[in-house]
């Protein structure tokens, strides 16, 4: 059973299409990316993955369930989401804001129970986070703040974690931090993980496959190092890309006006 | 970084000022007013009540403590809790600190209600003694028409409801002001008391009425507090934690607003409580809605038994309106907190 399947997925919003006949599979304990322009409907493909958007065709199953037709609080102990703006409230700890993972576990009327407690702390301590974990979460700074929302989606103990754009706003140093992280548990937990992307060179150094989808479709999906090189890249993209070998990995850069006069 | 978050001792000593505050209100209700009743015979006879000694009070102060002061003091507790608390679920509900209990249109709708009995402009239909029943079926028909207009922002955020909870309140208002000019000018000033909100009236069989709504939904209220701090990370997020939003949503509005409803219909349209103790209790113990909601149960019972003990005590023998005191009372001290902390915070 693979952990993410993806079969005919069509999401509309209105009378616009958002994604049509998208199909995918990510296996457990690997890394997939989906790239694609402004627009391409990558995040509307994570959501409704995480089941938050409804589809009018097709099905997404993770570990063998619909996720359509899982209650939430069941969904939130098979699917984690990662936002892209996340929305971090006031006058809560690091702590209580992680523990907000829990909820599916010990439900709404019911304080956490000490199991519970055990993974919150794990959590922290995995994350770099237990010294801050009274601190005030909007004190927090922009790397900080991100290892949290990550945390509270590792809190949620699920086999799939999906991630819509988890890096914006975060400086290159905390961007592969962030991203070296989330790769530890991957490889030492089984995690799967489902991201949307902006930067190629990072999405794919870190995807053990990357999903290239615009205008709503998938236009090419593979092995990370073949989407990467691939001419549909930059198609897609509408610009001439140039991948770099820098010591064994793969960097793209734009071939814009500029570079190619120098 | 200066942190902002209250300490495990400093919640401690904000619920142990609420119940200090609750006791003091409760004894001020009961002996303060015309024939003064030392406040130790009072306790003395509170103690006789559960088993504890003997009451000293005479026959006649008896009376007018058991059947004159306690049930507007009851009364006053339970108009004050439910208003505080009720308030405070909607800043969470509608994550909106400017939300208070009359959001959804509960005052347009109870005044309208209350207006068509004092005024009598079935002529002869209604009668003054029909004020709550028609003040709180108004206040009732006014959420749910609410409900009706906007009731898809369940489903994708609140503004809809909001927006359609000033339609409507703009609507009943109209008629009621309408209703209002074409009334008698001894009913006028009857709708006007009204609506500025009194205990007047208490008695035990009003707070027998009020009761069961009040302890049902403060306690659907308070038990929300968890799922009311996990919506404070917003819609999406909060179903992805397994939050059933919607269904979360139209409990708590309904039994906030079913309880404001049987309140208003006792005790009128008391302003500022519902939005003044939520954020006081907020500002002293922090944001979260499991510290809020029970401690503004507490805290508005108290400040609202204070408020009527200061409406009609100051003036005696005549009473200044209920809302007028808790907008008094309560604003100097909103500002002195909140400058306070700000001064401890920078």
């Amino acid at each position: 059973m693979s952990a993410v399947e993806v079969v005919g997925l069509g999401v509309r919003a209105g009378a616009a299409t958002l994604i049509e006949d998208v199909s995918l599979v990510v296996e457990r304990g690997t890394w997939c990316t989906v790239i694609g322009p402004n627009g391409a409907g990558k995040t509307t493909l994570v959501e409704t993955i995480a089941g938050l958007r409804r589809a009018h065709a097709g099905t997404v199953t993770i570990e063998g369930e619909d996720v359509a037709r899982l209650g939430e609080r069941r969904r939130a102990t098979r699917v984690a989401l990662v936002p892209q703006h996340p929305v971090v409230p006031p006058g809560m700890s690091v702590a209580d804001y992680v523990a907000l993972g829990r909820t599916a576990y010990h439900g709404l009327l019911r304080a956490p129970s000490g199991a519970d407690r055990r993974v919150v702390e794990g959590v922290l301590e995995r994350l770099d986070l237990a010294r801050l974990a009274g601190r005030d979460v909007a004190t927090l700074s922009g790397g900080e703040r991100q290892r949290a929302v990550l945390a509270r989606a590792l809190a949620q103990s699920t086999r799939v974690i999906v991630l819509d754009e988890p890096t914006t706003g975060l400086d290159l140093r905390h961007q592969v931090a962030l991203l070296e992280l989330l790769r530890t548990e991957v490889a030492e937990c089984g995690l799967c993980v489902v991201a949307t992307l902006h930067d190629l060179t990072l999405a794919g150094q870190f995807a053990d496959r990357l999903v290239l989808v615009d205008a709503g479709r998938v236009v090419l999906e593979g092995p990370s190092r073949e989407v990467v090189r691939s001419a549909e890249l930059a198609r897609s993209y509408q610009m001439d890309l140039r991948v770099v070998d820098v010591d064994g990995a793969d960097v793209v850069v734009p071939a814009h006006r500029g570079l190619t006069a120098r | 970084m200066n942190d902002r978050l209250p300490s495990r001792r400093r919640v401690a000593a904000v619920a142990a000022g609420c119940v200090v505050a609750l006791l003091a209100a409760v004894l001020c209700g009961l002996a303060i007013g015309p024939t003064p009743i030392p406040a130790g015979r009072i306790a003395g006879a509170l103690l006789a009540g559960i088993g504890l000694g003997h009451s000293t009070l005479s026959p006649l102060a008896s009376t007018i403590v058991w059947q004159i002061r306690a049930p507007r003091m009851v009364l006053g507790l339970l108009v004050g809790a439910m208003l505080a608390v009720a308030g405070g679920t909607y800043q969470g509900v509608f994550r909106n600190p400017l939300a208070d209990p009359y959001l959804l249109g509960v005052a347009a709708g109870a005044g309208l209600g209350a207006t068509i009995a004092i005024a009598d402009v079935g002529g002869g239909l209604t009668t003054p003694s029909w004020t709550p029943a028609l003040a709180f079926v108004g206040a009732l028909v006014a959420v749910v028409l609410t409900w009706a207009v906007g009731g898809r922002g369940l489903h994708s955020g609140t503004s809809t409801l909001i927006l359609a909870g000033v339609a409507v309140a703009s609507l009943l208002t109209s008629a009621q002001t309408y209703l209002q000019q074409r009334a008698s000018t001894d009913s006028l000033a009857r709708v006007y008391i009204w609506l500025l909100g009194s205990l007047a009236s208490a008695s035990w069989h009003s707070v027998v009425l009020v009761v069961p709504y009040v302890v049902v939904c403060a306690a659907v209220c308070v038990a929300a507090g968890r799922a009311l701090d996990v919506m404070s990370v917003g819609e999406s997020e909060s179903r992805s934690l397994g939050l059933p939003v919607a269904r979360v949503r139209l409990i708590v509005i309904a039994a906030s607003s079913l309880g404001t409803a049987a309140v208003v219909s006792v005790a009128g349209l008391i302003g500022f409580v519902g939005i003044i103790v939520p954020h006081l209790v907020r500002l002293l113990a922090g944001t979260s809605y499991r510290r809020i909601l029970p401690l503004s149960v507490v805290a508005g019972a108290a400040f609202l038994v204070l408020c009527d003990t200061v409406a009609r005590t100051v003036m005696a023998p005549s009473e200044l309106p209920l809302g007028v005191v808790t907008a008094v009372v309560g604003a100097p001290v909103f500002v002195l907190v909140l400058s306070l902390r700000r001064r401890v915070v920078a």
